[in-house]
């Protein structure tokens, strides 16, 4: 299928000319980037599956010649063809080779008598049928890894996607129901949405790892959520009641008179929700700010306050 | 069968051998090798964990993709065990720059 139509030589990343040395360096190489225990990414085992097909076809010699001469299509032709024959016929016979390349594909694929047990319409031909793969009966797939991102407010009030996911038998689609009160880097298990097996053998599972992104104005710390508390010298001395932005909507804070910049007000509770257990917290964190350009009545109600008072921020106690 | 692996909480030799559709005597070498965790009960004999033909089947898939011997898969298995365990770590500590 996805392997069928590709350039054996493109996929291994090698000139039609390589040395079978050339060819061996690349498949190795490219079969530790991408196989399946290795790399938890969806779309390596697809990768791993065409560059093992590939390997099979182009380490071989003889087979490898057949390739060149005759395509892709190179299992359906029968030994001892002269190849120009081949093309010319091919050339002519027009609307019939598609029903042909369908139909004809495995029985030809089975036993054409290229190298050991290889079966072009086995998923995982490329995987088990090469050296070493002998005498394997059903293997169960490999567990994959894909990363979801959410947004904060995703992550409080739970969220649904649909993600699409590409392996040996195509792209897929999933629709993932993601409850509320995820944290960052958990893993969420989609049982059997894995890498597949071989024969008949059961798919591994699929990990979701959430990922929230940041957000303008919250900072999570697991379900502890952190917003910052700006507040005028005039509220942070005498106190206030300040609505705060929260997933859940508004919630109002009271700010104790007295407030000095860096003290974090507590909310319990007002974090992320936890499916099992206690939720996060909300802590406001005060911060300060005075007017860049005062008016004129303010820069004078400051300077008053500055010949009357005795506070002195830097004095220890 | 696969209710029996359900309710089971471990399997003896035997019944992992057959849902690993591979010989005992083959899960009895892994076991010798270190590269496959086993319990023994006092009387010597092997039981497995329904999860451990996940293991098995890496085993399996890392044999016939690289042609590596038991001692090297031994190698990679505890070396991708291992960077599971830092990215894990990595990813609840939040080491991601943001």
């Amino acid at each position: 299928m996805a392997g069928a139509d590709q350039d054996f030589y493109r996929v291994l990343g090698v000139p039609r000319n390589a040395s079978q040395d050339e060819i061996q360096r690349a498949y190795r190489k490219l079969a530790r980037e991408n196989h399946p225990d290795v790399n938890k990414d969806p779309a390596a085992e697809e990768r791993f599956k065409d560059i093992s097909e590939a390997y099979n076809v182009l380490s071989d010699p003889q087979t490898r010649r057949r390739y060149d001469a005759f395509g892709p299509d190179f299992r359906q032709v029968p030994e001892g063809v002269d190849p120009e024959t081949w093309r010319r016929a091919r050339a002519g016979a027009g609307a019939g080779a598609g029903a042909r390349a369908g139909s004809g594909a495995g029985a030809a694929g089975g036993r054409g008598g290229f190298g050991p047990d290889i079966d072009l319409d086995d998923l995982l031909g490329g995987l088990f049928g090469g050296r070493g793969g002998r005498g394997w009966g059903a293997v169960p797939g490999a567990d994959q890894e894909a990363e979801v991102e959410l947004t904060v407010e995703d992550a409080y009030h739970g969220t649904r996607r649909t993600l699409t996911l590409t392996s040996p038998a195509g792209t897929r689609s999933i629709d993932v129901t993601i409850p509320a009160g995820v944290t960052d880097g958990q893993r969420i298990r989609l049982a059997g949405q894995g890498g597949r097996g071989s024969d008949g053998a059961p798919p591994g599972d699929l990990y979701l790892i959430v990922r929230i992104a940041p957000h303008r104005g919250y900072r999570l710390e697991g379900r502890d959520l952190h917003v910052e508390l700006r507040l005028s010298p005039w509220e942070a001395a005498l106190g206030t009641s300040i609505a705060v932005a929260t997933p859940a909507g508004e919630v109002k804070l009271s700010v104790p008179a007295g407030t000095s910049s860096g003290r974090r007000l507590r909310m319990r509770g007002r974090g992320l929700p936890n499916p099992r257990g206690r939720p996060g917290d909300l802590f406001a964190e005060a911060r300060i700010m005075v007017p860049a350009t005062p008016t004129e009545a303010e820069r004078e109600l400051f300077e008053r306050l500055a010949a009357v008072s005795e506070f002195d921020p830097r004095r220890r106690r | 069968m696969s209710y029996a692996l359900v309710r089971a909480r471990q399997l003896d030799l035997d019944q992992f051998a057959a849902a690993a559709g591979l010989h005992p005597e083959l899960i009895r070498r892994f076991v010798a090798l270190g590269i496959l965790d086993a319990d023994r009960d006092p009387g010597g004999r092997l039981w497995f964990r329904p999860t451990q033909l996940a293991a098995v089947a890496r085993i399996q898939r890392l044999r016939a993709g690289f042609a590596l011997n038991y001692a090297a898969i031994g190698l990679v298995t505890d070396l991708l065990d291992q960077i599971a365990a830092l990215q894990a770590t990595l990813r609840t500590t939040g080491g991601r720059e943001r």
